[in-house]
């Protein structure tokens, strides 16, 4: 292990920080102050005496201590005994001043004196001593270290080594392969002891023909099979290994199909409606002179298997919506003017720029795109292609959102993240690339499944009961994505994540045919972050109230779990009923005003319905059935911005005791209470084998409860802990002091950061 | 702080009346005498327009949630909502209203009468196309019906509502076919075709009489209203009684008569509260001094640290720079009845530079040279013909198209939500001035009754958790605006065609906008729900009821308000489970600081955008809480019937078991 120097304190440390008043004094007996470490991690470098920003204002909060990197992460000892906040989320693999080095964006150092400022990379070298370290994380933070008390030297160490560490040369660098690695042989014998499948995870991985045989039952395809010619990656590279695919298809077609496709990518099977139609997604053909006729082939068969409709809808996403790098340079703007701005300037025209941001336009056109292929399954029981030129980016966002909307299974905590599952990971999105999270090729990256994560939580926000779910959930989802100890973000494709793996199984003396699932688990292994208790937050307590109606007799019911969609055949009856006549039937009164009057008002409409449209108007004519068909509403007004993803580490932005928390808070109390009611019914109802019933005083155990807000007496207000941005804290973020009176943000918006991590170029050093 | 509850007196309370059940919607489609439900139906129309009947998913659900439970739980208010007629006994939150419209009879208030009904009148409507039907005027609304559609379809309109008539052209319809447009105050148009020879005499001169009695010396319909309601909400209001609540009077305040005759100030109440130790001819040579004679008088006194919120009109002090040795000296007394400061703030609500300007004309504002320890800040809030343009854009952006791509910079180009950051903003600073700092503050603008009203009506919302009640908020009304002299009649226009009258202005609009936005802030700190607001709105407008016409309390007595015309709160009141909001927790000892930031400041569309059929809100989720309380309190039933027979078998002490509390104990307690 590295070894931890002894602090030599100095005279210097005990004097008081020398802007502002002195409220807190360095306590003289210096403590050690020691970083907790996960198997595995080393320390690389470390500073003394560092002071983190925790007010914008004034230093008097401020709080000092030491700064060190490791092959983890970035990590902040406070010298005083952490207030800790308690009741905020904690992570349990990292503390509260924690980031890991896949989470850093950019690693911004300053010198206040001179004022100079670098943007490092790997292997740079510094000409200046730094005074300020500024880290942009991915997930939207800001943090920021001044060095007026710390060594220069040990101060321009730490922030080379952040900021080298940070880009590793490698995917096997990641620290996730050291740790996982000593994970698994430390707890080998826990395992041993109770061994069940998978590591008792419930959520499906689509990496075996069983899970896929099961959706194929569970949707009622029956004109599907699972077809494993992909088996070893021989077919396409970043195809699962097993794929879905029309019985009419033998496996000698579909090997001859797959060389037009790009990728050898043939058409993937996603979904089946239950009137017969069937979402699939597919790369584009790149043979030119094939085209017609591969295309005809495969739209055969799909035909085939869709006993109902003889058609095939076919939509070419890369036509209609916007790109990767559209969608890059979108999120950075509206990252801009939710962090980086300053706050009061960016007050006046808040509105106008989030619109020039784009961001919510391309959230609606997603989710638009998305209602439209709804309305072909469902209201014309036509089968749906989604075509993309590589199948791994677009496809995954509207496949992915097209089946939320249809299939109250996906909205349901398990089905949630098998979905994902299965249009992103295993359909091959490139989570690598598109996380950057070796910071080699800017251009690739994007943030595409953050997108799906908005629009998700735009129909959450719009059917608050529709999902078991909570938008706590989906941004801790989010921050997950740079925390590079799970299996799930790590790679770009099945095939790359199965050779990895395979190699460090081999490395790390891993047993032949130990499940990849057990060594190097996916982020769906919730404990691995976070204690029970806190992973209550990720339920939804009207989701789970109305689940919670349907137990009775300790007999467990849950709507989830059925497969009819009801609401869904509804449908059916809107296109006769309601077709395009319907508007028409009110003129033909004969004489009547009516009929005289139409033509010239009929042509003051300025845009004709299209028949989704219209469908989708239909739809919204009737009462909504959250466990059926769901489909956002669209207009600008009700796509807002996620304020807890995007504000949350704002402090200014914090409302103290507000929030719609407070709701949240009061449906968790009742359904608790509610849970507790029926268990003690259960409990009456089902005699002890004593003969006489004898429920116990408590209701279930505490850590079996699924609300966070346990019942409490009901003249209770909620608790002043409780902001609108819980279980996230805006404490000790985003200290955007500005530097010799520029802005952080114009600095860089000058050095265009984001794209590019050269030194400016005014910046002489 | 200690807590009385004023206006109690009618005793309507918690306690449900039978008359107030679900009977409030007609039992059968077919009749709608039931007086009262012919009034929850109209709103419930109102908001039916716009929220769309999604809400009654819910009922589908239940209905699904009933068919598995074998145990037979029941549901209130469960309903098919295939069949029409069993929505009509859905509580108004559910907005079942729409069906009502199947029958062909207009549906009356009592003392309304039915003017004028034309046929063959076609609706112009911007969303759907055109529509064929039947216009019913009446001395009270308009009423169109169609039945061409699967749907009958019907729109009102309150004449009140009504801004001004215009006549459209129809293109290649001959000289007999007439269009006619009503520009509304309720931020919609409807447009209508008809012919002429149809219908004499005209429907024009007609509806111009109707909509705007004032002008041609007829009553408002607030005069003919019959109705009964068990409660009156003309009781919900008694200065003294709210005064003493706060601690009213006590050695430094007094209530006194100087006002009872309105001599002193035509445009205050009766009844004010002043400072003990000032004579009643210092208060005369006050009011001389102040803009319409409205003298510096408490509205709100912290119940700790006796720091207070008076206001008053501007000082006259004119371009001479003016004094008033009494002025200076009332301040000065306003100032020491607070111990805790030795400072007293001064808030005018205008831009400086206004301020000058006023001082020009005879107005102004108090030199910090002439009124020491006194902390003058200036809000910079526009004034009331900023607020009427605002508002004005809003209403083109919003209706009856909207620009989808442009819409949040279309947003942002009407001002409004910056003037209401700017008013929450301003409140906040007020609010915080007491709380934090224990200083009386002294709010004014230029006359004393808009930006004034909003401002201190606003932090008192934030201060003090009695105005976050239904009753409460009724009382803050009453009082703030309603006896304290916002022009209602003119700033609205109640029944006066002159719609160009630069007087009018929505200040009373974007109060209630206000008051929105922190109920959105803080879903769970107000006992009033979102309908309640609407229907305020909605009757702001309508002059159905008296509670909001006429310019002063002077006015109103003269008028015989209180006798001869029925108090909007009467209506709500009489059914306030409607208007109660199910997440209430009383915040009692908490002051809310809403954030007053662009961030979390939303455009109101179920209020400004509810008449255009795609705006509609998104689920509510307090439908869910409803359902779940529903089922708390049956599960609590039942597992105490299981403890009561437990126990008579066992007689073993089962009453331990109670999770948390008595038998159906309700979250929220009614005020």
């Amino acid at each position: 292990m590295f070894s931890v120097k002894p602090i030599k304190p100095t005279f210097k440390c005990y004097l008081p920080p020398l802007q502002g008043e002195v409220t807190k004094t360095i306590d003289p007996p210096i403590k050690k102050l020691e970083p907790k470490l996960l198997p595995g991690e080393i320390v690389v470098n470390e500073a003394n005496f560092v002071r983190k920003c925790i007010s914008p204002e004034s230093s008097q909060d401020d709080l000092w201590g030491k700064l060190i990197c490791t092959n983890f992460k970035v990590s902040f000892i406070p010298q005083d005994s952490p207030t800790k906040q308690k009741f905020q989320l904690s992570h349990l693999l990292l503390g509260d001043h924690d980031v890991p080095l896949t989470c850093l964006e950019h690693v911004v150092t300053v010198n206040d004196t001179k004022g100079k400022k670098k943007v490092l990379g790997s292997n740079q070298k510094l000409k200046f001593n730094p005074t300020e370290l500024i880290l942009y994380c991915k997930d939207l933070r800001i943090i920021r270290f001044c060095f007026d008390e710390a060594g220069p030297e040990s101060a321009k160490k730490v922030c080379l080594a952040i900021a080298h560490y940070s880009h590793p040369a490698d995917l096997h660098l990641l620290f996730g392969f050291e740790y996982q690695g000593r994970r698994y042989h430390e707890c080998k014998a826990e395992r041993l002891n109770g061994s069940v499948p998978r590591g008792g995870l419930q959520t499906a991985i689509f990496d075996r023909p069983s899970d896929w045989d099961r959706e194929i039952k569970r949707t009622g395809a029956s004109e599907w099979r699972v077809c494993s010619i992909n088996e070893f990656y021989c077919v396409s590279s970043s195809l699962p290994e097993f794929i879905v695919v029309p019985v009419s298809l033998a496996d000698q077609d579909l090997k001859q199909y797959s060389i037009y496709f790009t990728d050898n990518r043939l058409p993937l099977w996603c979904w089946n409606h239950p009137n017969g139609s069937a979402l699939l997604r597919t790369a584009s053909v790149c043979d030119p002179v094939q085209q017609r006729k591969i295309e005809q082939r495969i739209i055969t068969a799909i035909t085939k298997s869709n006993l109902q409709c003889s058609e095939v809808f076919s939509s070419d996403l890369d036509k209609c919506l916007p790109n990767i790098q559209e969608i890059q340079s979108s999120f950075i703007k509206i990252r801009q003017i939710c962090v980086i701005d300053p706050f009061e300037e960016s007050e006046e025209r808040w509105l106008s720029a989030i619109e020039n941001s784009r961001w919510l336009e391309y959230v609606r056109a997603f989710l638009k795109h998305a209602a439209e292929m709804v309305y072909h399954l469902e209201g014309r029981n036509v089968s749906v292609v989604l075509q993309e030129e590589e199948d791994r980016d677009l496809n995954c966002v509207v496949s992915s959102l097209v089946q939320l909307m249809l299939d109250p299974h996906y909205r349901s905590f398990f089905g949630f993240q098998s979905l994902v599952q299965k249009e992103w990971v295993m359909a091959g999105h490139r989570f690598l690339d598109r996380c950057n999270h070796l910071k080699k090729n800017d251009k690739e990256e994007s943030p595409v499944f953050m997108l799906f994560l908005d629009c998700v939580w735009q129909m959450m926000n719009q059917y608050p009961a529709a999902f078991e779910f909570t938008e706590t959930y989906l941004t801790v989802l989010s921050d997950s994505m740079w925390i590079p100890l799970f299996s799930t973000f790590l790679f770009s494709s099945s095939k790359q994540r199965a050779q990895c793996l395979m190699d460090f199984a081999r490395n790390k003396a891993i047993p032949q045919g130990e499940d990849p699932v057990v060594y190097f688990p996916p982020v769906w292994n919730w404990s691995q972050q976070f204690s029970l208790k806190d992973q209550t937050l990720f339920n939804n307590p009207m989701y789970v109230g109305k689940g919670a109606s349907c137990v009775l007799n300790g007999e467990v019911k849950c709507f989830r779990r059925t497969k009819k969609y009801g609401s869904i055949l509804r449908g059916a009856s809107v296109s006769l009923r309601n077709g395009l006549r319907g508007a028409a039937d009110g003129f033909t009164r004969r004489g009547s005003l009516g009929s005289e009057l139409k033509p010239e008002f009929s042509v003051m409409k300025e845009v004709v319905e299209s028949p989704s449209e219209r469908f989708i108007r239909d739809w919204f004519s009737r009462p909504a059935d959250q466990q059926g068909l769901l489909i956002p509403l669209l207009t600008p007004s009700h796509v807002t911005l996620w304020k807890l993803y995007f504000l949350r580490w704002v402090p200014e932005a914090c409302i103290p005791m507000g929030g719609s928390i407070t709701a949240y808070h009061k449906l968790s109390q009742l359904v608790d209470e509610i849970e507790m009611l029926r268990d003690h019914l259960r409990q009456y109802k089902a005699p002890t084998p004593g003969g006489t019933p004898n429920p116990s005083p408590r209701g279930p155990p505490a850590a079996q409860r699924r609300m966070y807000f346990k019942a409490a007496s009901p003249t209770d207000s909620p608790p002043e802990f409780l902001s609108s941005t819980f279980p996230f804290t805006p404490v000790g973020n985003l200290c955007r002091r500005s530097i010799h009176g520029t802005p952080i943000s114009k600095f860089l918006n000058g050095a265009r950061i984001w794209l590019s991590t050269e030194t400016l170029a005014n910046d002489s050093f | 702080m200690e807590k009385q509850s004023a206006g109690m007196a009618d005793g309507a309370g918690g306690n449900k009346k039978p008359w107030s059940s679900p009977s409030s919607a007609p039992v059968s489609g077919e009749s709608l005498e039931s007086p009262s439900g012919s009034h929850v139906e109209w709103c419930k129309q109102l908001m039916a327009a716009t929220i769309s009947s999604q809400i009654s998913a819910s009922a589908d659900l239940i209905n699904r949630d009933k068919d598995s439970l074998d145990e037979g739980l029941c549901y209130h208010g469960e309903t098919d909502s295939e069949h029409p007629s069993d929505a009509l006994n859905l509580p108004a939150l559910r907005y079942g209203a729409r069906v009502r419209m199947l029958q062909n009879q207009v549906p009356l208030l009592p003392g309304e009468n039915i003017q004028t009904a034309i046929q063959d009148v076609m609706y112009i409507c911007p969303f759907n196309g055109l529509l064929n039907g039947t216009l019913t005027i009446t001395d009270y609304k308009l009423y169109f019906s169609s039945m061409e559609r699967e749907s009958p379809f019907v729109l009102d309109v309150n004449l009140g509502a009504i801004s001004r008539l215009e006549t459209i052209s129809i293109p290649n319809q001959g000289e007999n076919t007439k269009g006619l447009e009503l520009v509304c105050k309720d931020m919609r148009s409807p447009r209508f075709a008809y012919k002429t020879e149809m219908s004499l005499p005209d429907v024009v001169d007609m509806l111009a009489k109707l909509a705007f009695p004032l002008s041609h010396s007829l009553t408002l319909f607030a005069f003919q209203y019959k109705e009964q309601f068990p409660v009156d909400g003309w009781k919900v209001y008694d200065p003294v009684a709210e005064y003493r609540r706060q601690g009213l009077p006590n050695e430094s305040w007094t209530i006194s008569k100087v006002n009872s005759t309105y001599e002193l100030c035509d445009t205050y109440p009766s009844v004010l509260v002043i400072p003990t130790n000032i004579t009643d001819d210092d208060i005369k040579r006050v009011a001389a001094f102040r803009a319409k004679h409205r003298i510096p008088v408490l509205s709100w006194i912290h119940p700790e640290s006796q720091a207070t919120i008076v206001r008053c009109g501007q000082p006259l002090v004119g371009p001479s720079d003016r004094r008033c040795k009494e002025d200076e000296h009332l301040l000065q007394i306003i100032m020491d009845a607070n111990a805790q400061s030795h400072k007293l703030s001064i808030f005018d609500a205008r831009h400086c530079s206004v301020a000058d300007t006023n001082k020009t004309k005879d107005g102004g504002y108090e030199s910090e040279s002439f009124y020491p320890s006194v902390e003058l800040n200036f809000l910079e809030i526009p004034n009331i013909h900023v607020m009427r343009e605002s508002l004005r854009k809003m209403k083109d952006v919003l209706y009856p198209t909207i620009d989808e791509a442009h819409w949040h910079s279309n947003i942002d180009q009407t001002h409004w939500l910056e003037y209401i950051r700017l008013l929450l903003a301003g409140a906040v600073k007020i609010a915080d001035k007491l709380e934090s700092g224990k200083t009386s503050v002294v709010v004014h603008c230029s006359d004393g009754w808009d930006r004034t009203a909003q401002l201190t009506s606003l932090a008192m919302l934030m201060l003090d958790g009695h105005y976050r009640t239904l009753r409460g908020f009724q009382v803050l009304l009453e009082k703030e605006w309603i006896s304290f002299g916002h022009k209602f009649s003119a700033r609205v226009g109640h029944g006066d065609e002159n719609h160009a009258n630069s007087e009018r202005s929505p200040l009373f609009v974007q109060f209630i906008d206000c008051v929105w936005q922190m109920t959105r802030q803080f879903p769970a700190a107000f006992e009033f729900n979102e309908l309640f607001l609407v229907t305020v709105l909605d009757h702001l407008y309508s002059c159905l009821f008296g509670t909001f016409v006429f310019n002063s309390e002077q006015e109103r007595t003269a008028k015989e308000v209180h006798t001869r015309t029925v108090s909007l709160w009467s209506y709500i009141n009489s059914q306030p489970e409607e208007f109660t909001n199910p997440f209430y927790v009383d915040y009692q000892h908490h002051v809310l600081y809403p954030l007053a930031s662009c961030r979390h400041l939303e455009l109101w569309s179920t209020y400004y955008a509810r008449w255009n059929p795609s705006m509609r809100p998104q689920v509510p989720v307090h439908q869910t809480l409803k359902d779940l309380l529903f089922l708390r309190a049956e599960l609590q039933r039942r597992v105490e019937d299981l403890q009561r027979e437990t126990s008579t078998h066992s007689r073993s002490p089962a009453s331990e078991h109670s999770p948390t509390h008595a038998t159906g104990t309700p979250l929220h307690t009614v005020v």
